[in-house]
């Protein structure tokens, strides 16, 4: 208890507190001399709360000591480049430098996050199991709606930032990030806004859904400021990261590894981390529009004053769809990753597979309109996007064409984290078929805010994130910890999840079709989708409580697991030819990639060889 | 900056100078006289490419920087990698506030001061070329020299934010053009508000650097700090080269 009040991250808490408490007073008392009303419904006033919100983000930062070394440069104090952490659990609440640190923090605020959305999602899934009002109002069904997809947003960019922070210097044999300082900082900006996110609960909370559409948005309640505040340093997050990591991956690769030996995750990751960087601004600037648009009545959407709500829609699915290869993006190059491992044979069609990431990646910039079929936006814009977003289908269908072609012909093997790779490009499958009627202007138009389009994402989520980031987790958890993670349980996890996470999205598609629309607390009884819905809520419950499963495995093996300190998985990649848990700096050794890399099976052949230790 | 010799800089900075401020008074007759918004653009391109090239040195990106990679070389190259990675992602809110110009109020303008337009533009571009003087002769290892020009630079700068937040708010408000009035107002308060607020980051950064050179932390061959503040400058530079036009000399007033 002690440690944790020590900790960066209390420290960071309470110095939020004090910030927001002053900068909102400040505002207040501002608002009392000025003759306007002063407080608002929930204490402060909007103003106070946004710029109370913006004060106290930027106190936790500088109360959490993650910009200490920066303060000291801006005032000419050199400071050291090795940095030491701790060795017990607390380092995981402090502020580290170390790029394993931050992604295994990365990784557990991602999980908790993820239990954070699975729990509203239960919440409002629950009001759904019959039709007729349970126990939610219209106003706490849409905030938790709203919150459960933003939160889950939020949780896979946490999710895809810590296997990139951990994975791509360990596979490109570099000590560290380009950037360490910029690395920890943007982990450490989430945790506020994970607070202001959670914060719009008891602000009135919002109900526009995740996506935050004025003109509604433009008069939600003040929860709705705290959600866009929240989204916009999220934001900062996801651009900093990215920018890391693509320079990372410019200056500081091993000697050898020219782009065409470059590790598949880490061709997505350039992928993801070039659209996080550039797209991420205009949500950013579109909800900071809406943002002035409420605190100073300026007229970019409110068509009263000659603004266009449609603009909105533009501005930020230029980025939310671009958005959604950042979230599979990584977990596609996850199941490439670990295919060739697991059925021993080369990855079919490397070159193919590497550029398709940038290819799904650069295309799926010119596709954001497919959601605005019906918004009313000028039709001849239309067929241009349907077209446009049918191509995105042809690089993801290389990736599958790989895929199968790997697994062609193999010696399968399936421990657990195998399980969840073929679990995810089923899965994947399903997300990605069920696209293009939504990419088709006609069949659109009838499937637009149905509940069709909710199973189609959740397919390509689970299918491109999800499944693969437990994977992931299964895989590397040895590498990180030296034990590995119990297989009974992670089958359990697995053989729980996955038929209740088909049951759910299928039976989603279903009822999309016959008319059960989106986002809406109630349907008519009439319609006969009552049993469906309780299935469906069923089967959110068990895919949740397979995750408890998980969450268990992962905390008893910390403990408990069997050692495993080798090459688990007999892999060719240089992170398992050398000791778990790695220490920090890497290496000890440098090495230097000397053949392919997914040359499963070819007796002989060698990706890495490190360099003689000095004697 | 190493090939070349002080006056040699100097002569070159000049030039450019001189070609900017040709440029932006084309920009203004083109405007008046023509009204051509293709030859605006082209303008514009230009005078970027020539910022981006002469006083950002963005060439210097494709330098191979020597050393092993614990140098101060190699490290340097890394920073500008970053920086300009930066720079690309903060230009997409720029290019965001263009198109939201253009989408709501297509090719009308706000009714704006053209003096004060003319008068700040003038500032900022006259603060870009003693910025370049300034990393010129940090780069010659002059910090007396540097120490002057970076405070000129920064004096101008903050004439730049005064000129639009305190004289030219004041005006267009007077005008009617509020924040809460017509979307005009909102996109000429949004527009130029993101900008000074890269102006006045820009002017707090040169003057960290302007601190820390007096303290003697940079040196002639040891000095990205200085490189940076100098390209963030230019960058703010860069983007008034859009926006000015955009607010306003495109189209015709509402
Ligand atoms: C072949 C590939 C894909 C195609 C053709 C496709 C097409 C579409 C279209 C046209 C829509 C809009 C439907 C509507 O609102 O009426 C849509 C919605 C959506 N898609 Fe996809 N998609 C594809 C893959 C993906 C992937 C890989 C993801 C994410 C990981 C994804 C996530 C989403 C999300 C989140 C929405 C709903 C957004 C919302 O309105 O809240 N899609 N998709
Ligand atoms: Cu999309």
């Amino acid at each position: 208890m002690k440690k944790f009040f020590k900790s960066a991250l209390a420290r960071g808490l309470l110095w939020q507190l004090v910030g927001t408490l002053v900068g909102g007073g400040f505002v207040t008392g501002i608002r009392a001399v000025m003759g306007l009303e002063a407080l608002g419904r929930f204490g402060f006033s909007e103003p106070a709360w946004v710029f109370g919100g913006l004060i106290g983000t930027l106190t936790f930062l500088g109360g959490s000591g993650v910009v200490s070394d920066w303060v000291k440069w801006a005032r000419g104090i050199p400071t050291h480049d090795h940095h030491e952490d701790p060795p017990g659990w607390e380092k995981f609440i402090n502020v580290s430098l170390d790029h394993k640190v931050i992604g295994i923090q990365y990784t557990l605020t991602a999980l908790i996050v993820l239990g954070l959305g699975g729990t509203f999602a239960l919440i409002f899934r629950t009001e759904l199991a019959a039709s007729g009002l349970q126990f939610l109002n219209g106003s706490q069904y849409n905030t938790m709606v709203g919150l459960h997809g933003i939160v889950m947003i939020v949780a896979i960019l946490l999710g895809i930032a810590g296997m990139m922070n951990y994975l791509v210097p360990l596979l490109i044999g570099a000590a560290d990030m380009a950037f360490p300082r910029l690395n920890a900082f943007s982990y450490w900006i989430t945790i506020p806004a994970a607070i202001w996110l959670v914060s719009s609960l008891f602000l009135g909370g919002f109900d526009t859904g995740w996506t935050g559409y004025p003109p509604l948005s433009a008069r939600a309640p003040v929860g709705m400021q705290m959600f866009f505040l929240a989204v916009f340093v999220v934001g900062w997050s996801s651009i900093l990261g990215g920018l890391n990591l693509l320079v990372s991956v410019a200056r500081m690769r091993a000697k050898g590894m020219t782009s065409f030996r470059l590790p598949i995750f880490v061709w997505a990751s350039i992928a993801t981390s070039l659209i996080s960087l550039t797209a991420t601004q205009l949500i950013g600037l579109s909800f900071q529009m809406v943002m002035f648009q409420r605190l100073f009545g300026m007229g970019f959407f409110d068509p009263a004053k000659g603004g266009n709500p449609v603009l909105f829609q533009h501005l930020f699915w230029f980025y939310s769809h671009p958005a959604v290869y950042v979230f599979i993006l990584p977990g596609l190059g996850i199941i490439s990753e670990l295919l060739p491992v697991f059925v021993r044979k080369p990855l079919f069609g490397y070159r193919w597979v590497a550029m398709s990431s940038l290819g799904i990646a650069l295309v799926g910039f010119l596709v954001w309109a497919h959601h605005m079929f019906t918004s009313g936006m000028n039709e001849y814009l239309r067929v241009p996007f349907m077209y446009s977003t049918l191509l995105v289908a042809v690089p993801t269908g290389v990736k599958f064409f790989s895929w199968v072609a790997t697994i062609w012909g193999g010696k399968i093997e399936t421990p657990t984290p195998m399980l969840f790779v073929l679990g995810g490009v089923v899965v994947f499958l399903l997300g990605g078929l069920s696209g293009p009627p939504n990419a088709t202007v006609s069949t659109d138009l009838h499937l637009h805010d149905t509940y069709f389009i909710v199973g189609h994402f959740h397919d390509t989520m689970f299918g491109g994130f999800v499944f693969p980031f437990f994977a992931a987790l299964y895989y590397w958890f040895p590498k990180a910890t030296g034990r590995r993670m119990n297989e009974f349980l992670g089958k359990v996890h697995f053989w729980l999840m996955t038929p209740s996470f088909l049951v759910l999205t299928l039976g989603m598609m279903r009822i999309g079709l016959l008319g059960m629309r989106r986002r809406i607390s109630d349907y008519d009884a009439a319609l006969g989708f009552d049993t469906t819905h309780l299935v469906l809520t069923v089967a959110g419950f068990l895919i949740f409580t397979s995750v408890l499963v998980f969450v268990y495995n992962l905390f008893r093996s910390m403990k408990k697991g069997e050692i495993a300190t080798g090459n688990l998985w007999n892999s060719r990649s240089p992170e398992w030819q050398v000791d778990s848990p790695i220490p920090a700096h890497n290496y000890a050794q440098p090495f230097e990639v000397v053949g392919e890399p997914y040359d499963y099976g070819l007796p002989g052949s060698k990706f890495v060889e490190f360099a003689k230790p000095k004697p | 900056m190493a090939h070349t010799n002080q006056s040699e800089a100097l002569r070159l900075g000049i030039t450019i100078f001189i070609f900017l401020a040709l440029l932006t008074a084309l920009e203004f007759v083109v405007a008046l006289a023509l009204n051509s918004i293709p030859l605006l653009v082209v303008v514009a391109l230009v005078k970027a490419g020539l910022v981006m090239y002469y006083y950002m040195h963005i060439y210097k990106l494709q330098q191979e920087s020597g050393g092993g990679h614990d140098s101060y070389e190699y490290k340097t190259g890394t920073n500008r990698l970053g920086l300009w990675l930066f720079l690309l992602s903060d230009s997409f809110v720029f290019g965001g506030l263009l198109v939201s110009r253009f989408n709501l109020l297509g090719f009308t303008r706000p009714h704006l001061s053209q003096v004060l337009g003319l008068v700040v533009t003038v500032v900022l571009l006259v603060s870009s070329f003693f910025m370049n003087r300034a990393e010129t002769q940090m780069a010659h290892g002059n910090k007396k020299g540097f120490l002057g020009n970076t405070l000129v630079t920064i004096l101008l700068g903050a004439g730049f934010v005064i000129g639009v937040v305190g004289v030219e708010w004041q005006l267009a408000a007077a005008e009617g053009i509020r924040a809460s009035s017509m979307v005009d107002g909102g996109i000429f308060y949004m527009m130029t508000g993101m900008h000074a607020f890269h102006v006045l980051t820009g002017v707090l950064f040169l003057w960290i650097v302007y601190r820390n050179a007096r303290k003697d932390v940079y040196s002639a061959e040891k000095h990205w700090g200085v490189e940076a503040a100098t390209v963030y400058w230019h960058f703010v530079d860069v983007v008034w080269i859009f926006f000015y036009p955009a607010l306003y000399l495109i189209g015709s007033v509402a």
